[in-house]
């Protein structure tokens, strides 16, 4: 008796979305263990298996194109991360130098490791509102989780493709995400005056302010000094 | 020759048979029996230089095919392989091979130390002795005895005993299990390989190396042996897959679950006799199929086209056998090679039941249809005399 193969319409197992991401559920090929074949079908089916496994490594040897090592020091310059790859976090500013970040400190409460910690300005004297005051980053004790991009409601945090976070001095992995401190780009979209909206973005450098052990000086430990230890 | 090839204890005796073919003015092999002849220092002389040649066989072609290896693996993977050491890795076994020397050999506290210390060099002596016998180009060849076959059969078993010894003395479940599969697995698989190699010896009428390579002037037996020598080759290439120990048979160093099989205790040189043993022999295998199905050093020749032939002959006759010899060789490594990083392993039982159920019936059939054939005389092409 010839057993059928399952057709893949027929399995109760629905397409499945998630977002982008699409899923069908594919049945899986019919084997040729426990099923009663014929030893002619059985040869024909490994000669094939066999061959068909030849044929793809060959065509892997024979295009150098299929290559997917990556010489890492030297194409340095051109290196592309993957799309998705979870590297550095980063606040995103637009091309006028504006941050969106409304210092809502979601992304501070869910984060399961602190690693974010958000100071604020209660109220700005201009817009009225809540602004971000310092964005302090915890490169130290973040896993890349990835749990803050995806809680942030106004999308202005990515995971960029920069790994080469290596310092000599661990003090040097805290620091500050955002370029200024001040109300969002909206926000200051909205104020009439331009000059009084330049004057609300207040610059803030990567190692400023009273970030935690960031250059602290600390039992035994001198005092860092950021602007020449970053400088290597 | 007929008369030869229909008594089969005549077999060994056809050496005489050798004049029929334009042999070499003054081969090598000549040269070495007048200098055994010539008393013991001519006897002295000629071992040292043929130890040494070998030796240095064994080391270079060690070095070269572990990077060619890596490199055909890595593109078989869609990876680059070796690109550091050197352009394009080109000196990265000579670096390996330096790492190694400066490793410390390391015995471990409860094994059987000379047993250890044996093991491989016994590996790596069987290989040697059987990369004796390889003939390289006419006259090119350390040993030509005229049981050349039955020398193969023997020496190339010799092989699994530096591996058992290496495993047993290791004291290492991993190392004995390991030692212990090898052992089952080379036993088993060299029946169809001696099987393989004898429809050959059938056909060309002598166990003599040289001369089996001069019976196929008129043809290699590949395509002379009427279908019967393309099922040998099969059954030689996956004999000799599992001779040594490679991928999809390379269940003695399943590093998934042997860790690293019989050599997993051994470092620095020592690992590297055992290394050195497993290419040299990956060569010598090659270089066997070579002689025994396509016609050794013999240039590629199509029936009675003359001019194509002609262009075959082209090469002078130094590098003309050179050239043949090593293009053909290097085309069966290759697909050695493509077999290893292509096929998943084995399971145990199921690589004794295809030795023993499937490979061994067939080689036993093709043997027996290869031997009517030969002895009632349905050749349908020239015979070489």
């Amino acid at each position: 008796m010839a057993t059928t193969t399952p057709d893949p319409t027929e399995t109760d197992c629905p397409p499945m979305d998630f977002g982008d991401l699409k899923s069908e559920c594919v049945a899986p090929r019919p084997s040729i263990m426990g099923q009663k074949r014929s030893l002619r079908s059985i040869l024909w089916l490994s000669f094939k298996g066999i061959l068909r496994g030849l044929l793809t490594t060959l065509s892997y040897f024979r295009r150098p194109s299929t290559v997917v090592t990556q010489q890492y020091p030297e194409n340095r310059e051109t290196l592309e991360m993957f799309e998705r790859y979870r590297g550095r976090l980063s606040l995103i500013h637009n091309e006028e130098g504006e941050h969106g970040c409304t210092a809502c400190q979601i992304c501070e409460r869910l984060c399961p490791n602190a690693s974010i910690i958000i100071t604020k300005d209660k109220k700005n004297e201009a817009t009225g509102k809540p602004a971000l005051d310092q964005f302090i980053w915890r490169q130290d004790t973040c896993t890349f989780c990835n749990i803050c991009v995806l809680v942030c409601p106004f999308d202005t945090l990515e995971m960029t493709g920069d790994f080469e976070s290596s310092v000599y001095d661990r003090r040097l992995l805290v620091f500050n995400l955002n370029e200024y401190a001040g109300p969002t780009a909206g926000q200051l979209d909205k104020l009439e005056d331009e000059e009084l909206a330049k004057a609300q973005m207040k610059p803030m450098k990567k190692y400023q302010g009273p970030v935690p052990m960031c250059g602290g000086e600390m039992d035994g430990i001198p005092k860092l000094d950021v602007e020449k230890s970053t400088d290597v | 020759m007929a008369d030869a090839l229909l008594n089969p204890l005549s077999l060994t005796l056809s050496v005489q048979t050798s004049e029929a073919f334009a042999a070499p003015a003054m081969s090598l092999a000549d040269r070495a029996s007048r200098a055994l002849e010539s008393g013991v220092w001519g006897a002295v002389m000629y071992i040292v230089i043929g130890l040494v040649a070998v030796l240095t066989a064994v080391s270079v072609l060690g070095l070269v095919m572990s990077y060619i290896e890596r490199k055909v693996a890595g593109h078989f993977q869609c990876r680059l392989g070796p690109m550091r050491v050197g352009p394009h890795g080109v000196l990265q076994s000579l670096a390996d091979g330096i790492k190694l020397l400066f490793k410390e050999g390391i015995e471990p506290g409860d094994g059987d130390k000379v047993i250890f210390i044996g093991a491989p060099i016994f590996s790596i002596t069987a290989t040697i002795l059987l990369l004796a016998i390889v003939p390289l180009a006419p006259g090119i060849q350390v040993v030509d005895m005229n049981v050349g076959v039955v020398y193969i059969a023997a020496v190339s078993g010799l092989g699994v005993m530096g591996i058992l010894m290496g495993g047993w003395s290791s004291n290492n479940k991993w190392s004995l299990l390991g030692a212990m599969r090898a052992g089952a697995q080379m036993i088993s698989y060299e029946v169809s390989l001696t099987i393989a190699l004898l429809v050959v010896v059938l056909f060309s009428g002598t166990l003599k190396v040289s001369e089996i390579i001069e019976s196929q002037q008129q043809g290699w037996w590949i395509w002379r042996g009427h279908g019967v020598a393309i099922v040998a080759f099969c059954l030689y290439v996956i004999a000799s897959t599992a001779e040594l120990n490679r991928t999809p048979f390379d269940l003695p160093e399943g590093e998934s679950e042997l860790t690293g099989g019989y050599h997993t205790e051994y470092s620095g040189l020592r690992f590297s006799f055992f290394f050195l043993a497993e290419f040299a022999n990956l060569f010598v295998f090659s270089a066997l199929a070579v002689t025994f199905f396509f016609g050794g050093w013999l240039p590629f020749h199509v029936g009675n086209y003359e001019g194509f032939n002609a262009v075959m002959d082209l090469l002078p006759p130094v590098i003309s056998p050179m050239f043949w010899f090593g293009s053909k060789c290097a085309l069966l490594i290759f697909v050695l090679m493509w077999f290893r990083w292509t096929f998943p392993r084995l399971r145990m039982d199921q690589l004794m039941r295809l030795e023993w159920k499937v490979l061994l019936p067939i080689g036993f059939v093709n043997l027996i249809v290869a031997a009517t054939i030969v002895l009632t005389g349905l050749y349908f092409f020239p015979s070489a005399t």
